[in-house]
């Protein structure tokens, strides 16, 4: 019962999420820690920096809220919960959109939509950039990460590593 | 342009998410299937990032989705999901056991702010690739601004950038605006 108020919380936080997790941080802690009290102020805070710092979505901090909450099966379900619904909705918007495109309105929509999904990418970095930057060691390791992309096609994940070891190299 | 089988698929976009430090960042996916393996034309990848940044959700996978989609229907965008969130899940449900057993050694700290700094400058310069093949004109580069202003450094709500912006846009493109965005190709 309780696994199931827990994931009816995430799926509708999900949907509160438009143009990047960040906006629902703030409802987020609140219905997880004040609310449910599903987790401490403090273990919110240290997961949500461990989800940022592991791969893939933030989102997934609600898979360690879960966790926290329910062990392994609340933790899982908690994903499930945040991922799959936006998902479908996602995959079907995708397919009829191919269908409709070629309509005038759609085409205006989609010339309206292009440049705001790219401002609201560069607005991300913006603020990564902020939480991320925080001596000259992170400002140095982002530059360094920044010019070896952009001069040869090296995989990322070398790079991420590389900077953790650097990082944990010269503490 | 070639189009991967659904193993493939999965791997690619695994490998995406496994690299995809500091939270889950668009940037990447251009990346990987634009720049390298040319699995896809900017102008389909710029089509399906305005999808997945409107829709509700959280939108690196709602991302991973609508390319999944593009590149293998329904099943290629389970198998993108799929691929994308669970590796990272497993890593951080891993990561919470020793947390909450009583947390990390100031090393592994300081190692995971050295990989999320290197995240910041990988995604600064694939943001600005994407830029480069999908701002062509004043206008998209007018609204692009404005919205990255707007959700960066003013740090406004999105929900209204997003609206606002959506206006402005909608009055810029309205009818006798004839230049803008090149005619898209792709499916």
């Amino acid at each position: 019962m309780e696994l199931l108020r827990m994931s009816w919380t995430f799926l509708w936080l999900s949907f509160l999420c438009i143009g990047g997790g960040l906006g629902i941080i703030p409802e987020l802690e609140r219905q997880t820690v004040t609310v449910h009290q599903w987790v401490t102020a403090r273990e919110f805070l240290d997961g949500y920096t461990l989800a940022q710092l592991t791969p893939g979505p933030n989102m997934k901090v609600a898979a360690f809220v879960g966790y926290r909450a329910h062990g392994l099966a609340g933790g899982l379900l908690a994903a499930f919960a945040m991922f799959v619904p936006p998902a479908i909705v996602t995959a079907v918007v995708a397919q009829r959109w191919r269908r409709i495109r070629g309509r005038p309105w759609a085409m205006t929509a989609e010339r309206t939509l292009a440049p705001i999904g790219i401002g609201l990418m560069a607005g991300g970095v913006y603020t990564l950039a902020r939480s991320a930057i925080h001596d000259p060691l992170t400002a140095g390791l982002a530059v360094a990460a920044a010019l070896t992309l952009a001069l040869r096609p090296v995989p990322p994940v070398a790079v991420v590593l590389a900077a953790g070891l650097i990082a944990w190299g010269t503490r | 342009m070639t189009r991967p089988g659904l193993a493939r698929l999965t791997a690619v976009f695994a490998w995406v998410g496994l690299a995809s430090l500091g939270g889950g960042r668009s940037a990447y996916f251009h990346d990987a299937l634009v720049t390298r393996r040319r699995w896809l034309s900017d102008e389909e990848f710029l089509q399906d990032l305005a999808i997945s940044q409107i829709l509700p959700g959280p939108n690196f996978s709602n991302l991973a989705v609508a390319l999944g989609f593009r590149l293998g229907g329904f099943a290629g965008a389970a198998c993108a999901l799929v691929a994308l969130v669970l590796p990272g899940v497993l890593i951080l449900l891993a990561l919470a056991v020793v947390y909450l057993r009583g947390g990390f050694t100031a090393a592994a700290g300081s190692a995971m702010h050295g990989m999320g700094a290197a995240v910041v400058g990988l995604i600064a310069v694939m943001s600005a690739r994407i830029m480069r093949a999908g701002l062509r004109g004043r206008l998209p580069m007018l609204l692009a601004a404005a919205t990255a202003i707007g959700v960066g450094p003013l740090a406004l709500p999105t929900v209204w950038v997003i609206v606002g912006a959506s206006v402005l846009g909608l009055w810029l493109h309205r009818p006798r605006a004839s230049e803008g965005l090149t005619p898209r190709g792709g499916a």
